[in-house]
């Protein structure tokens, strides 16, 4: 706990040191059960791929929001550009060295300890993202809320870790390279995977540095940059030595048991060190198969203990996520869990003074495809969540759960003759509408959790895997009854896209649909891209942009 | 040999060098590292989703067997669904096909011309300041990266003048009519067309310059020009006439690199175009359309050679084959 609060101590004098925008002050928090929107009448959707013409684009005034700015100095000159309100959140990103456990010397638990205990996370972050980045010691995102902040790897201590290993029986040769214990033979010549500087130069020069670092100890470590495909292909094949990756992950900790579970160490699975531990089996399987809650963040804190004692993994670092504003508008949304470029932004945000005007947000990319069965990038759905909502929102602040289209609901675990299993109760607004003007009802929720499963479309076999049946007593509740018991089916169901049910039942072939292309018949203006969200889908212009209007029906504008 | 029996032989090359593309353009993708599912890298995708993705994909099936459906696609032009969009791939070709036309042919058109143009003057005023000008710009402009100079055009008359848009082939909102649209995608293209003349005229420049220059260098110019043919005449009638086979098949068979160099070109400008599609193609190990792209490039790059050779023979009778010198 110790090390982790020097590491915090650190890690917030960097920042001080280095940034001229500031993470929100704790208490800045919006309340979103407040927000009442969109007001905002038309809505594009810019595409700019390159990041240049993006920043040319935002400072001529022909985008409002641009986010995910990556490069300190587009930061720091839209930071001094008074015509900008920049907000900048802790990101799920997460950079992180991985041993190949497989494999001497990686499975000596000493070395990998020792190894932890000579990377300056500080001083990389420092110097390579100039404070843009927070140094990381923990095995989720610290803005996760099942961070266990306490179980970190441990900080920078040169001196430490040659202690640690001579103490374990580790010795050098003349030439300084490390000799395991019982063992006459040197260390031999390890290499570091990394993506090329070609495709990412700061995570390449970052392995260079933390080979280096190694090497000082006496591990014989070089990095080696490759194609990202032949990367992912070596990591696949267990051909490797160490790796460094960056993930983006989510809010929940179902990232563990992919990552250190030994049954993902198989084909297509995320236990790419090997790591097989049956005390971390035990433990991500009560995280998994948590009841409820309160068992799921104990289990998630267990794991994260017992993690920072095998160290399958180094945490290095974690990308602030920043976003630029135009002080034309106001009422843009920005926590400590999230910057400005987020959904609840385009309810609140309204021109700063005079009348309407259509805004404009920029895309780092095309949407590949608005089929929401097929969609998968991130630009996909930038654009596929403004039209299809959720039973559960996700509070900006915390990242709690928060009521969307359920206005309620319930976790229960039945146990009976087929074994305990998780039943959810839904109490569905009474107030929602389809953009085609239908009642939203129970009906529709059952409809696409039954097509989503008898369907097995990959995007989202894994959250309707487990349903056993989906029952509907009124046209205001939804019941769905999950074959095993685990918290997170709460938000595996309640995160899901929530398509309408006559819709649903005309889809011959759900990979080939092509919604935003075929009109809806007898409703002039739509397609059959529509949803319950807050804006309605009205064109496409290939390369160029997506536009929306306001969805006039939605349920948190006042009536 | 006769002029069919060249033309056999040529058709008999050209369909052999189709069907070995073919055959590699199927086993490189599928040689490279990664596949389109290994790619994808979310912990919250498990192996049971993947497998789901695969099948999906047709990749569970025995090697033999996509091949041969792969085949199938390639011979009818059905290329199959995209893996990224799951939209016909064709339908995605031709969608961005225009875009991409817009851009290149006025632009590759004008480069040649100024070039051709710039080329023969040079030629023509040797040693003069005019030629030294041509041969300066002319090695300016082919040694520049198309990145910088694009970025540099974006930012002196995007940004700093802004006389052309910042980005994408119309204005948001786009103006209403058609005649509007048309002067508005007009507007939006003139600055990367521009570059890519800017870009593109120095090779041309310095090429025709070099082939003039030798041609009148040469022995049958000697005897004209003793003959008394007047410096017109002889420029136009004989000089001119004597580079244009090899200025013909330069211009055919740098088409295909022109189509294949509009990658950057639509990054920076985020234009919606094929070269783009080819890249993301590659990249995101999209089977059937990289597949596609690179089998439409070999029919260009064929065709444009085979259309070569007849152009060649048509506008030069030295090397017609099939007549007394064969």
């Amino acid at each position: 706990m110790g090390g982790f609060k020097r590491w915090l101590a650190g890690a917030v004098f960097v920042l001080a040191l280095t940034l001229p925008l500031a993470l929100p002050a704790p208490g800045a928090e919006v309340d979103p059960e407040r927000i009442r929107g969109p007001k905002v009448r038309e809505l594009y959707m810019v595409v700019v791929r390159d990041p240049d013409a993006a920043i040319l684009a935002l400072e001529r005034g022909k985008l409002d929001v641009l986010g995910d700015l990556t490069r300190p100095s587009d930061i720091r000159r839209l930071s001094k550009d008074q015509r900008f309100s920049l907000s900048m959140a802790p990101g799920f990103h997460m950079a992180q060295v991985g041993f190949n456990l497989r494999k001497s010397p990686w499975n000596f638990p000493e070395l990998r300890r020792a190894a932890a205990m000579v990377v300056p996370r500080d001083r990389l972050v420092r110097e390579l993202f100039s404070g843009y980045s927070a140094p990381l010691a923990t095995f989720l995102p610290p803005v996760s809320p099942y961070c266990d902040k306490g179980a970190a790897a441990p900080g920078l201590d040169v001196e430490g870790a040659r202690a640690l290993l001579k103490k374990a029986g580790w010795s050098w040769d003349p030439s300084g390279v490390l000799v395991p214990p019982k063992s006459k033979q040197p260390l031999p010549p390890a290499t570091i995977l990394s993506p090329t500087a070609g495709v990412a130069p700061t995570t390449a020069e970052l392995a260079d540095r933390i080979a280096g670092a190694l090497r000082e100890l006496g591990i014989p470590v070089k990095a080696e940059p490759l194609d990202f495909a032949a990367m992912v292909q070596r990591i696949d094949e267990r051909k490797f030595d160490l790796y460094l990756m960056a993930w983006q992950l989510g809010r929940d900790p179902d990232s563990l048991y992919s990552f250190y579970h030994s049954s993902m160490d198989v084909r297509g699975g995320y236990n790419q060190t090997g790591l097989k531990d049956a005390e971390v089996d035990r433990l991500l399987e009560a995280l998994r198969y948590a009841p409820g809650e309160p068992s799921a963040r104990k289990a998630a804190a267990e794991v994260q203990r017992v993690l920072a004692d095998r160290l399958p993994i180094i945490p290095i670092y974690t990308r602030y996520s920043v976003a630029a504003v135009s002080r034309a508008w106001s009422g843009a949304v920005a926590t400590r869990a999230a910057a400005a470029d987020n959904s609840w932004s385009l309810l609140s945000m309204a021109p700063a003074s005079g009348g309407a005007r259509p805004l404009y947000w920029a895309l780092g990319d095309e949407p590949k495809t608005l089929n929401p069965f097929t969609a998968s990038t991130a630009t996909d759905w930038q654009v596929l969540g403004l039209l299809y909502d959720t039973l559960l929102a996700v509070n900006p602040n915390n990242l709690s759960d928060l009521p969307w289209l359920a206005r309620s609901w319930k976790v229960e675990t039945l146990t009976g003759a087929g074994g305990p299993r998780t039943r959810l109760t839904f109490s569905l607004r009474g107030d929602v509408l389809w953009q085609d003007g239908t009642p939203f009802t129970a009906k529709d929720v059952k409809a696409t959790l039954l097509f989503l499963k008898k369907n097995s479309i990959p995007r989202y076999v894994d959250a309707v895997r487990d349903i056993d049946s989906v029952s509907i007593p009124d046209d205001r509740t939804v019941v769905v009854t999950m074959k095993n018991v685990s918290y997170w089916h709460l938000h595996s169901i309640g995160g899901l896209p929530i398509f309408p049910g006559p819709l649903l039942a005309r889809i011959d072939d759900w990979r080939s649909w092509q919604p935003a292309r075929t009109p809806l018949p007898g409703k002039p203006g739509l397609t059959e891209l529509y949803g319950t969200g807050p804006f309605v889908f009205r064109e496409a212009k290939a390369g160029d942009f997506v536009r929306f209007t306001r969805n006039d029906r939605f349920w948190l504008i006042p009536r | 040999m006769t002029v069919k029996g060249y033309w056999t032989r040529r058709l008999g090359g050209a369909a052999c060098v189709v069907a070995i593309v073919l055959v590699a353009n199927f086993f490189l993708f599928r040689l490279m590292p990664g596949d389109p599912v290994s790619t994808v890298l979310d912990p919250r995708f498990s192996p049971e989703a993947k497998a789901k993705l695969e099948a999906l994909y047709g990749l569970d099936r025995p090697l033999g067997v996509q091949f041969f459906i792969y085949l199938r696609r390639m011979t009818t032009f059905d290329f199959g669904l995209s893996f990224a969009t799951q939209r016909p791939v064709l339908d995605e070709i031709l969608e961005r096909l225009p875009n991409t036309l817009a851009l290149l042919v006025p632009a590759y058109l004008l480069s040649v011309l100024l070039g051709t143009v710039l080329g023969v003057l040079a030629a023509r005023r040797r040693g003069r300041v005019a030629e030294k000008a041509v041969l300066a710009a002319g090695a300016v402009s082919f040694s520049f990266p198309s990145f910088f100079v694009q970025m540099v055009l974006l930012l002196l008359f995007a940004y700093v003048f802004p006389v052309f848009p910042l980005r994408g082939s119309l204005s948001i909102p786009p103006p209403q009519g058609a005649w509007p649209l048309l002067a508005d995608r007009a507007w939006h293209l003139a600055l990367p067309v521009l570059s890519l003349v800017l870009l593109g005229f120095g090779g041309w420049a310095l090429t025709v310059r070099n082939l003039v220059v030798k041609v009148m260098g040469e022995d049958f110019m000697v005897l004209a020009r003793a003959k008394g043919i007047g410096q017109r005449r002889l420029f136009w009638g004989h000089a001119l006439r004597a580079v244009l086979p090899p200025l013909l098949t330069l211009f055919l068979l740098s088409l295909p690199g022109v189509v294949s160099g509009a990658v950057l070109t639509e990054t920076v400008f985020s234009l919606h175009g094929v070269g783009r599609f080819l890249l993301e193609s590659v990249l995101g190990q999209d089977y059937p359309a990289a597949g596609a792209a690179f089998y439409l490039l070999t029919l260009i790059t064929v065709g444009s050679n085979l259309l070569a050779d007849f152009l060649v023979q048509l506008v030069d009778p030295r090397i017609r084959t099939g007549g007394e010198g064969s």
